[in-house]
This record gives C-alpha cells, sequence and structure tokens, in this order.
C-alpha cells in the first residue's frame, strides 16, 4: 500500500445518510441511517495512519483508531470491530452518540487542512456490521472467583462490567428500573439510539458472563454495606448518574404542563407515553411546548416533543447560539427539524389558567456581559424587557444533580453537592467501593462517563490483585496475530484464555 | 343498484373484504380481504358467502381470544408471585406478593412501584405489611383507575407482576413520641397499619384511628386491636363506632388524652389536610404520608413534586412523609389531577373493551 497524503484522500468527508426531515418529524426511527459498505471503506480511506495517533489520546477509552479503520480499509470488518472491542464493547452506541467533534475528530491531522476523518460513523458502522452479523468478543474467560457488583446500568457501570467481566470476575448489574440501560434507555430518544441497539449490547456482554438485575434499588432493597459485608462481593462499583433534575424555583413550576425533561423523556422512551393508550402511561404535551435550556437532553426533550405531535416547539435559553453546550449536530437537527430557537431569554414566571395548567411563560431577555468562571460570557436580564410567551407544556432541561439514593443510605463520603468523592483512582471513602460517571463529576457525556467505568475498572483489578492488561492495548503488531484481543506474542496474560474443557461463559467462536 | 357488499374490485378481479373492528387491528391488520379469481359479478356474489362467514369466524376468535386475554390472570413469567388474595370490598383488595428480598428489606412508611404488565403504568402502593420470615409483603389497593381495576380484575393468586420494585422512600421516624394517633382513611387505612405496630413494638401508647364508610366495608380490626393500646373505628352512617369523619375521632382521642405527642395521618390528600388543620391548634407533630402520581420512584423525573414549607421536595426520595402543618395540600391535590382526562378515557376504553361483544363484525365497504 503506498503511503497516503492529505493530497490522495478522499478530499470530502463522506456523508451519512439521513431520513428527510419532512419524513423525520413524524417518526421516532433514527435520523442518521448509516453508512453503507462503500461508504465506510471510502471515508475509511481518508485516515492517514497517522505512527502517533493524537486521536488514541483523545479519546476517553482508548481505542486503536488508525487500527480499526486500517481493517476498514482491507475489508477485514470482523479485525475492525476486534480492535474496537478491545477497548469499547458498545461501539453501536458510542458511535451514535459520543461527541467525537470535540474528542478524537478534533485532533485529527486531516481536520487542519480538510474536514476531519468521520471516525464516530465509521465506528458506528463497525457496531452495527457486528450486530448484524452476530459477532462478540467470543472470550473464554477464565473465572477468578471474585464476585464484583455494579450499582447502575449506564454507560459507566456497562463499560466497567465488560472490563471486570474480561478480568474473569463475576458481575452482577443491578438496575432500578425494569430495563436496563440506564440514561441510554430512559433518556437518549429512539431515533437517536434505538432501544434494540442497547438491547444487542447489553446481550454482548451477558454472552460475557455478566449478569443484569433489574428492579432492584441498592441502596433501598440492601445497601452498599451489604453488598460487601454479607453479600460477599469483593468490589463494588457504583454509577448512578445523576439524574435528579433541578427546576428554577420562578413562581408557576407546579402547574400541570411543567415537567422535567426527564419526566418527558423517561414517559416517552421508556414508557411508551406516545402509543397511549396501547400502552398505559399518559402524557399530555398539547400542541405549544417550550423547553427551558438548550444541552443535549433539552435538544432530545424538543425533538421528542416534534415527533409526539406538537406544533410549535421552542427552546428558550438565556445565552446565545454559540455557548449552546449541545453538540452541534443535534442543534443543527432540531434547527432543521424547525424548533423555534429563542436565544437570550430566560422565564420568570410561569402563568396558570383557573384549572391548574399552563397558559404561558413570562421571559426576560437578556444580553451578555463579562465572562464567567465557566469562561463563557454572564447573562445579564435587560430590564423591563419580559414579554408573555404562549404555551401549553413547559419542559426543564437545565441540568440535573446526583441521584440521592446511595448518598441517603451508604456511609460513602459526598462532596457539598451530593456527589461521590473518589481519589485518583476513583476510589471511594470505602474500601473495594468504587464510584465513576455523573454521580461522580456531575452530568458529563456518555463516553467520558464510559471512560471512567474503565478506569475504575483498573483500579479494582489492581486492588483486587488481578494483573491490568493494559500493555496488551499498547503492544500491538498485527490484528492477524490476534486471538480475543489477545496479542498472540503476549505473555504471562492472566484476562483471556483459549477456549479450554472448562471454560465457563463462551459465546461465539 | 347491484349488490357490492363485501365485495370490491381491483384491476377486472373481484375481492371479498370484511373490515375489522379496532381493538383487533394489532392482530389482524385493518381489513380481511381476499380475491375471488372471477371478474364476473355474478359469480362473485355466489363465491362471497362462504369466505364472509370465513373471515366472520376469523374476527369472532380473535375476539374471544382477546375478551380471554383482558379477564386473564397476569402472568409476566417473572418472579413477582402473587401469594394471596383478598377482597375487602368491591373496589379494596389485598396482594401478597412474593419478594423475600424486599419483606427482609421493608421498613414502616416505605412504599413499591409495581408495574402490572410490560405495557403497563408503574404505579406506587404503600408497603401494608410484610413478613419477613414467609418472605412476602402486602399492599392493599383500591380499585379506582384503568391500572387497578385491571390489577383487580386479574391479579390472583398465583399470578405474576412484570415489575416490582422498592422497598422506596424514607422510613418513618418512629423513634420520638410515647404517645401517638395513627389516622388511617380511605386507601391509608392499610398503610398506617405497619407504623401503628412499630410504634407499639417500640414501647408507644397508641391510639388508633380508621374511617370506614360502613361496617361491611371494615377490614383487619383484628390486626388493628391487638397493635392498638385505643381503637376509634368511625362509619360515615354510624353503624359502629363513633359517626362521622376520622376528625371527628382525632377531636375525642385529644380530648381523652391531652399529652399525645404526635400524629401519623395516611389517606386522601382531603383527609391529611383536615387532619393537619385538627391538629395545627394543639401544636402537635402531624406526620402524612404523600401519595403523587410518579414514573421512577429513585428522584429523576420530578413528577412527584411537593410544596412543602417554601421548599420543592420530591416525595420518591426525600419522602414520601412529611410535616403536615408545612404541606401545600391545595399543590398536591390539583397535581394529582394531571392527567385526569387521559386516565378516565383509559379506563372508559378498557370498561368498553370488557364489554364489546363483536361476535357481529361491521361489515364491509366502510372505508
Amino acid at each position: 500500500m503506498t503511503k497516503k497524503t492529505i493530497r490522495t484522500i478522499p478530499q470530502e468527508r463522506t456523508t451519512i445518510p439521513e431520513q428527510p426531515v419532512a419524513e423525520r418529524i413524524h417518526n421516532f426511527c433514527e435520523v442518521a441511517l448509516g453508512y453503507r459498505p462503500e461508504d465506510a471503506r471510502r471515508e475509511a480511506e481518508r485516515c492517514l495512519l497517522c505512527p502517533e495517533p493524537a486521536c488514541v489520546l483523545a479519546c476517553p477509552v482508548a481505542i486503536d483508531i488508525p487500527g480499526f479503520i486500517e481493517q476498514i480499509c482491507l475489508g477485514k470488518d470482523r479485525a475492525a470491530y476486534d480492535i474496537v472491542a478491545d477497548a469499547n464493547l458498545l461501539p453501536a452506541i458510542c458511535g451514535r452518540v459520543c461527541p467525537q467533534e470535540d474528542q478524537c475528530e478534533l485532533v485529527c491531522p486531516v481536520g487542519d487542512t480538510l474536514e476531519p476523518v468521520a471516525i464516530g460513523r465509521l465506528e458506528r458502522w463497525v457496531g452495527d456490521r457486528a450486530l448484524a452479523e452476530g459477532w462478540d468478543t467470543g472470550a473464554a474467560v477464565e473465572r477468578s472467583g471474585l464476585k464484583v457488583a455494579i450499582v447502575g446500568s449506564g454507560p459507566a457501570s456497562l463499560a466497567c462490567a465488560a472490563d471486570m467481566a474480561k478480568a474473569g470476575c463475576e458481575v452482577i448489574v443491578y438496575e432500578a428500573l425494569h430495563e436496563p440501560g440506564g440514561v441510554l434507555r430512559y433518556g437518549i430518544p429512539e431515533f437517536r439510539l434505538p432501544n434494540h441497539v442497547i438491547d444487542a449490547e447489553i446481550a454482548n456482554l451477558t454472552k460475557l458472563g455478566v449478569t443484569v438485575e433489574c428492579n432492584t434499588l441498592v441502596g433501598r432493597l440492601f445497601t452498599i454495606e451489604q453488598l460487601v459485608d454479607e453479600m460477599g462481593f469483593s468490589a463494588v462499583f457504583v454509577g448512578t448518574g445523576a439524574g435528579s433534575p433541578r427546576f428554577m424555583g420562578i413562581p408557576g413550576e407546579s402547574l400541570h404542563g411543567v415537567l422535567s425533561a426527564n419526566e418527558l423523556l423517561t414517559r416517552c422512551n421508556l414508557m411508551g407515553a406516545l402509543e397511549f393508550p396501547a400502552y398505559d402511561t399518559p402524557i399530555d404535551i398539547g400542541t405549544r411546548v417550550a423547553v427551558i435550556g438548550s444541552g443535549n437532553t433539552a435538544m432530545d426533550a424538543l425533538r421528542v416533543s416534534l415527533r409526539a405531535g406538537a406544533e410549535q416547539v421552542a427552546c428558550v435559553y438565556r445565552r446565545s447560539r454559540e455557548e449552546s453546550p449541545a453538540r452541534l449536530e443535534e442543534l443543527i437537527h432540531a434547527e432543521e427539524e424547525g424548533v423555534e430557537f429563542h436565544w437570550l431569554t430566560a422565564p420568570v414566571e410561569i402563568l396558570g389558567d383557573d384549572d391548574g395548567a399552563v397558559r404561558a411563560m413570562r421571559c426576560i431577555r437578556m444580553e451578555l456581559g463579562e465572562p464567567d468562571e465557566s469562561g463563557r460570557r454572564r447573562p445579564i436580564p435587560i430590564e423591563g424587557s419580559e414579554y408573555d410567551f404562549e404555551t401549553e407544556t413547559v419542559v426543564y432541561a437545565i441540568g440535573t444533580r446526583a441521584n440521592p439514593v446511595i448518598g441517603q443510605t451508604s456511609k460513602i463520603a459526598l462532596d457539598e453537592r451530593g456527589y461521590i468523592r473518589v481519589d485518583e483512582h476513583l476510589a471511594t471513602s470505602m474500601a473495594g467501593v468504587y464510584a465513576g460517571g455523573d454521580i461522580v463529576t456531575g452530568a458529563a457525556t456518555v463516553i467520558l462517563a464510559m471512560g471512567a467505568g474503565r478506569r475504575a475498572a483498573a483500579a479494582m483489578k489492581a486492588y483486587l490483585g488481578i494483573r491490568d492488561t493494559a500493555v496488551v492495548y499498547d503492544e500491538r503488531t498485527s490484528a492477524d496475530r490476534r486471538w480475543f484481543g489477545i496479542d498472540a506474542g503476549e505473555r504471562n496474560f492472566t484476562r483471556l484464555r483459549l477456549p479450554a474443557d472448562d471454560a465457563v461463559g463462551v459465546g461465539g467462536t | 343498484m347491484s349488490d357490492t357488499k363485501y365485495l370490491f374490485r381491483r384491476n377486472r378481479t373481484w375481492w371479498v373484504k370484511v373490515a375489522v373492528p379496532a381493538a383487533l387491528r394489532d392482530e389482524l391488520g385493518y381489513d380481511l380481504r381476499r380475491s375471488l379469481r372471477t371478474s364476473d359479478l355474478d359469480e362473485a356474489r355466489q363465491a362471497r358467502e362462504p369466505v364472509v362467514a370465513e373471515f366472520r369466524r376469523t374476527i369472532a376468535d380473535a375476539e374471544r381470544r382477546r375478551r380471554r386475554m383482558c379477564h386473564e390472570p397476569l402472568d409476566s413469567g417473572s418472579g413477582f408471585v402473587v401469594t394471596a388474595r383478598e377482597d375487602f370490598s368491591d373496589v379494596t383488595f389485598l396482594l401478597e406478593v412474593h419478594h423475600p428480598q424486599l419483606a427482609r428489606a421493608a421498613q414502616p412508611g416505605q412504599f413499591v412501584l409495581v408495574l402490572a404488565h410490560e405495557r403497563g403504568e408503574r404505579i406506587p402502593l404503600t408497603i401494608a405489611d410484610f413478613d419477613r420470615d414467609a418472605g412476602t409483603f402486602t399492599m392493599v389497593i383500591q380499585a379506582v383507575g384503568k391500572t387497578t381495576r385491571e390489577m383487580q380484575l386479574r391479579c390472583q393468586v398465583g399470578s405474576t407482576l412484570h415489575a416490582v420494585v422498592g422497598p422506596m422512600g424514607c422510613p418513618s421516624d418512629i423513634a420520638g413520641a410515647a404517645k401517638v394517633v395513627c389516622v388511617g382513611g380511605g386507601l391509608g387505612i392499610a398503610s398506617i397499619y405497619p407504623q401503628l405496630r412499630a410504634f407499639q413494638e417500640r414501647g408507644a401508647f397508641v391510639i388508633g384511628i380508621v374511617g370506614f364508610r360502613t361496617e361491611e366495608l371494615i377490614f383487619w380490626e383484628d390486626k388493628f386491636r391487638r397493635h392498638c393500646d385505643e381503637l376509634i373505628i368511625c362509619t360515615d352512617d354510624g353503624s359502629v363506632g363513633i359517626k362521622g369523619m376520622v376528625t371527628d375521632g382525632i377531636e375525642v382521642a385529644l380530648a381523652r388524652h391531652p399529652d399525645v405527642d404526635e400524629l401519623v395521618a395516611i389517606g386522601p390528600p382531603v383527609m391529611m389536610r383536615a387532619c393537619a388543620e385538627a391538629t395545627r391548634p394543639h401544636g402537635i407533630r402531624t406526620t402524612v404520608s404523600l401519595n403523587p402520581i410518579m414514573v421512577d420512584g429513585t428522584g429523576m423525573c420530578g413528577g412527584c413534586r411537593v410544596t412543602v414549607g417554601d421548599e420543592m421536595k420530591f416525595t420518591c426520595v426525600d419522602g414520601p412523609e412529611f410535616d403536615a402543618h408545612q404541606v401545600d395540600f391545595a399543590d398536591l391535590m390539583s397535581r394529582q389531577r394531571r392527567f385526569r382526562d387521559k386516565e378516565q378515557f383509559a379506563a372508559e376504553r378498557w370498561a368498553r373493551s370488557l364489554e364489546t361483544d363483536t361476535a357481529d363484525a361491521p361489515g364491509g365497504g366502510r372505508r
């Protein structure tokens, strides 16, 4: 293969086929339809296969990005999947919801002159191929006899569960809702992340020997202390997330029609409220919806409202478009779909009718002042600029707090805002108990949570005396010489073995 | 006028078409149709009858299956098995569910969230009793909406519920009081029982007050008597005990025992508000257990928010028990009506689906 240069690669980034706007606002099918094989090959050709790839360092879970892209170029999709799955067992999910433009794609050298390589779309393509073909990591795991409990089944927990299972631990994931997946399930809508993708990726985890127990509220059904002291778990990972919605404390918040984005999304995504009365959970958003906030959750709430039949959907944000924390792709999709944006606007009061329902929202115009501690320009209200804005539903998407149950029921040390306090190894104040994801950092992204889950898993392995396998990821030779993600030249590993007679949890080949 | 009932023509061929009742369209499609393989209308008319009859049989069978399903005991294959059921009246019934872990963990004042079947709704229900040895817990349910009426119809001994999660909420504080009044009304009668028992076991002097409509509806009297130092029963018609509301009972109790230092009330919001007003002049610490609309029960949706004092609280994680003198009951009652229209629609639709008799399915030709 001749060496690729910036001049020889395809210059244009391969576009991803999307559902037309007019159609998609009436259905919950995915907006981005995914690459076709020829798209993937063409886009893979755009990677320069840098010898010292910056993208790998920028990836929270350190996927060998040039490695898997090279395999796509060669047409070896299975090998590409194996490389991705080494670092990330949930590629179909991450390819869809990671903010790649701020991570791997941000540092891609191709992006200096052209559009960066569409790493996220390629990852998704690999993940989708694996799901379609039924590939799994095919690992034969040698059991270590250690039991690990994972509290919560969101992205941090699933990433941690995968690594601990590969290390031979018996892993039990406890989930309070009746379906696993955490925010992936209740929070991210079907058109961004279909439920069948979550099911398939979790099924891959169960093939590794992970058990998922739903309907289990850890803290109340049994405590973290009981997991360690009475139930025989050697280590515990807490990944309960930050899902407790914030409100603003302005008048009128208890009117009917005022709800948190989490409530809207949970009712629609998890409980099937849009199919009421075939499903029993109701939702009533009326024809006009206003969403306060402009993050990714707000975009989801806006776009779900459109699909639920609202005619006029508005986003109200106190800063301007430049400061909006949502992913640009989500913002553009929302704009395309006809969401009205009211930048530099903040609600001051919600007005109700005699029946206790929302009638309108009183807003005030803002202007941007000096930058605050977050580096964003502080919004300042313009006096006398109040106006009324007619709406039937007001959705709060202005951020969340730590989920409180673990804090209420265990002696784990929390910080002053209720998040779990951890050291640099993500260990909590309780021996053998680790934590990661939003419950430590506050609301962030799926992939940062997964990165935290993996870092915690590495620390837990060290705590349990299981040799960490970072070397396996570093000293890569060629994919042909690898079985089950292990380099044939690698010696003395304890993580995975070729299938033995007494191997448990064997899946696939 | 030519007779083309159930018939339509596609290209030159005649087809039979029979419309499917709305309730069966998920299963059978919008209509049943079949080609008669003829372009002659007279032939088509002759061939029509047996096909229409067959389609009608198909529809009737599907309808029978569906109706049987509406009445069939719930069975989701989960481990949450109903081990006992008792009917206290035409709307109130008791379910005992096998869940050893939950029975071991449950504390007075806590609740569970129940999802009866896959397409159901998550509803909060107070734990009315728990037996740690038998590994069971008990819920007492009032069949008022679609979900609870469906449970009343379909939860039999041996049925399984799709999901049961709990115990949720903060346990009651039973440490403080030396002399306590426990008030239960409506759906709160059973809910007050675990607390009352816990107070008594802790050594407090317990005065129980329970309100029923009439004598026939009284249940658990023996259980209450066993754990109360004094039991006051109030009935609307005066058939037993005091004639009047539980608040009349509270007056009697407070007159007899001026040294009461706590009152706990569970029941409909109107009743709890009345109890709060009854104790306010006496300055007695009063606790109520709220039961607003919830989805997840872990503090993530905020649907169960209530105003207590000047603060917003989430009932599922901050409660369910709050200081009655601080709770904004008007707000609570208003929020319970959030989905009134939809709830009523669902209940009516469900009631209709039980009754519909579609043996005589609507004819064809309807578009």
